[in-house]
């Protein structure tokens, strides 16, 4: 039996799947390999949902049977993968982060799974995740069934959320790559924290069916990899239309690197004051060289900010109404209170008392924040800022307390561009940009809707003339 | 679907200057009841925020994404 080298656990998709078919080793010895050391460390990281040894070794199986007759089914055969714990697999818990639902199951699994496993996808488990995928907010880290998820660059830091597990898991080797979901902030924070690139799709280009839903308007699903190019053969697999997803845009995704724009054509909009105010101090000797990282590759740089709405306010009304509306037989059922965050149990209790009058409102200011962006994207083609504008956070910190007593920049930057970019639907992708107090930062380019292959040309560039995504906590 | 806004509809819509206010902290809450008032109080502070917000008649509600 061939043992599986340490360098495999840190590999991208293509390199695994090129191994596999050079029978390095098998796909279940592959499987093995992962299983072993998703069930020995998750649970050190709190990120291990379900492990899903027996179907993962199932599939391992049809995978070498296949390869023996060369039946090649594309890059991600063979390739071991997770997915978060918001994604039913047919009769095995589901649990979405939170103990009320600690024992539920469906008979049915997610679109998303089932289109990884169609195209010989390896799924060794299920991934911790916040309750609830944050609900309408949550105030420790902790707001978890299964513990904080802990970074695996430093276990006294957070791992980001509310893909928790899915970022953990691919950044310690753990899986190849996982499915996380957005509704606002949720793929690209624990990728910048975790120190792996992540991308969030434009909402509506991949099915949500089989997902928890939190807000119907703005919840996607999106990778969590090792690289811009992972990330966009996960996205081709998983992107289409789907006629059981209400929210679906209809629209498949072809990841065309061999078409990729010319760079110099590319107009790239930002903030200076992000960069040099915004950012915590010890960040920004990292950012200002990715700055200068994506103005030597031919871009053409441009100051830019974003349209002045109230991104808060707006954000937090649809999330807390939908998601109050969505999780109201939680609510009145009283089993609420059996949720780990106060301020979570405390968020959906309220979400039911919005009024139609201020959902609708921001519903429509939401229209205008559409119209802005499309505006804007006449004016530039990406809109690049840091994914956040720190490190992890310790574990125990307060999530809605100020990070620090600097004094606030006077002018936004982009700074609002989670939110504002979530209630736009724009794909974002996430990409490791350096470190600072020797945690993962990283920056995130934003597009316009359906723009995801222009993002990714523009990763894939910077990918090329660094190394920060290949970049891994020492190996355990 | 949402009407398309010329750009000075756009812009008036957009101008005032008191929009950039974002969502403020709740307090850190010392009781389950304490912090449902402090949620409660913050989503009142988002709905004024709201309310202060210029909308033309001919808004409707976002429910479509285009390229």
């Amino acid at each position: 039996m061939a043992s599986i080298p340490d360098d495999v656990f840190f590999a991208g998709i293509a390199e695994i799947n090129q191994r596999l078919k050079a029978k390095e080793f098998s796909a279940i010895e592959l499987t093995r390999a992962f299983t072993g050391r998703l069930e020995r460390l998750g649970p050190r990281y709190n990120a291990l949902a379900l492990s899903l040894p027996q179907e993962a070794r199932r599939a391992a199986k049809d995978v070498d049977d296949d390869l023996k007759i060369g039946r090649f089914r594309g890059p991600l055969q063979g390739v071991p993968f997770g997915g978060k714990d918001l994604l039913a697999y047919a009769k095995q818990p589901t649990t979405w982060g939170a103990r009320p639902y600690a024992g539920q199951v469906f008979d049915y699994t997610a679109t998303t799974l089932n289109k990884l496993a169609k195209t010989g996808g390896i799924l060794l488990g299920k991934l911790a995740m916040v309750e609830l995928a944050g609900g309408p907010s949550y105030r420790y880290a902790s707001a978890s069934l299964t513990g904080p998820g802990l970074n695996p660059w430093d276990r006294t830091r957070w791992s980001g959320g509310s893909s928790s597990g899915s970022a953990i898991a691919v950044a310690a080797g753990l899986v190849t790559y996982a499915l996380g979901s957005e509704t606002s902030g949720s793929i690209l924070t624990p990728s910048a924290f975790c120190g792996i690139t992540g991308l969030r799709p434009t909402y509506g280009l991949v099915s949500r069916h089989g997902a928890m839903p939190l807000s119907w308007t703005l919840d996607k699903i999106g990778p969590l990899c090792r690289s811009a190019e992972d990330c966009g053969l996960v996205l081709q697999t998983i992107a289409g239309s789907d006629s059981e997803d209400p929210g679906s845009a209809g629209k498949s995704f072809y990841y065309a690197p061999a078409y990729a724009r010319d760079l110099k054509s590319i107009r790239v909009g930002f903030a200076t004051v992000d960069f040099d105010e915004w950012a915590e101090p010890a960040a920004r000797p990292d950012f200002a060289k990715a700055l200068d990282t994506i103005r030597s590759l031919g871009v053409q740089l441009t100051a830019a900010q974003l349209p002045e709405f109230p991104y808060g306010p707006v954000i937090s009304t649809i999330i807390s109404s939908e998601g109050s509306s969505v999780f109201e037989p939680l609510i009145q059922s009283g089993k609420v209170a059996e949720l780990a965050d106060q301020r979570q149990i405390a968020g959906l209790k309220a979400g039911l008392e919005i009024s139609a009058k201020d959902y609708l409102k921001a519903m429509r200011i939401r229209s205008l924040i559409q119209s802005a962006f499309r505006e804007l994207f006449s004016t530039v083609d990406v809109l690049l800022a840091p994914s956040r504008l720190t490190p992890a956070t310790k574990i125990t910190q307060p999530l809605d307390r100020p990070l620090s007593d600097r004094p606030a920049p006077k002018a936004p930057g982009l700074t609002a561009l989670i939110p504002a970019g979530n209630l736009a639907g724009l794909p974002a992708l996430s990409l490791p940009c350096g470190f600072a107090d020797g945690l993962p930062i990283g920056i995130q380019l934003v597009g316009q809707p359906f723009s995801e292959n222009t993002l990714l040309t523009l990763g894939r560039e910077f990918q090329k003339v660094t190394d920060w995504h290949k970049r891994h906590p020492p190996l355990e | 679907m949402p009407a398309k806004l010329t750009r000075r509809q756009l812009a008036a819509a957009i101008s005032a200057p008191a929009l950039l206010a974002q969502q403020p902290s709740a307090p850190l809450a010392a009781t389950p009841e304490a912090e449902l008032q402090a949620v409660r109080d913050q989503n009142r502070q988002s709905s004024e925020q709201l309310a202060r917000f210029p909308l033309p008649m001919l808004i409707e509600p976002a429910t479509r994404f285009k390229a």
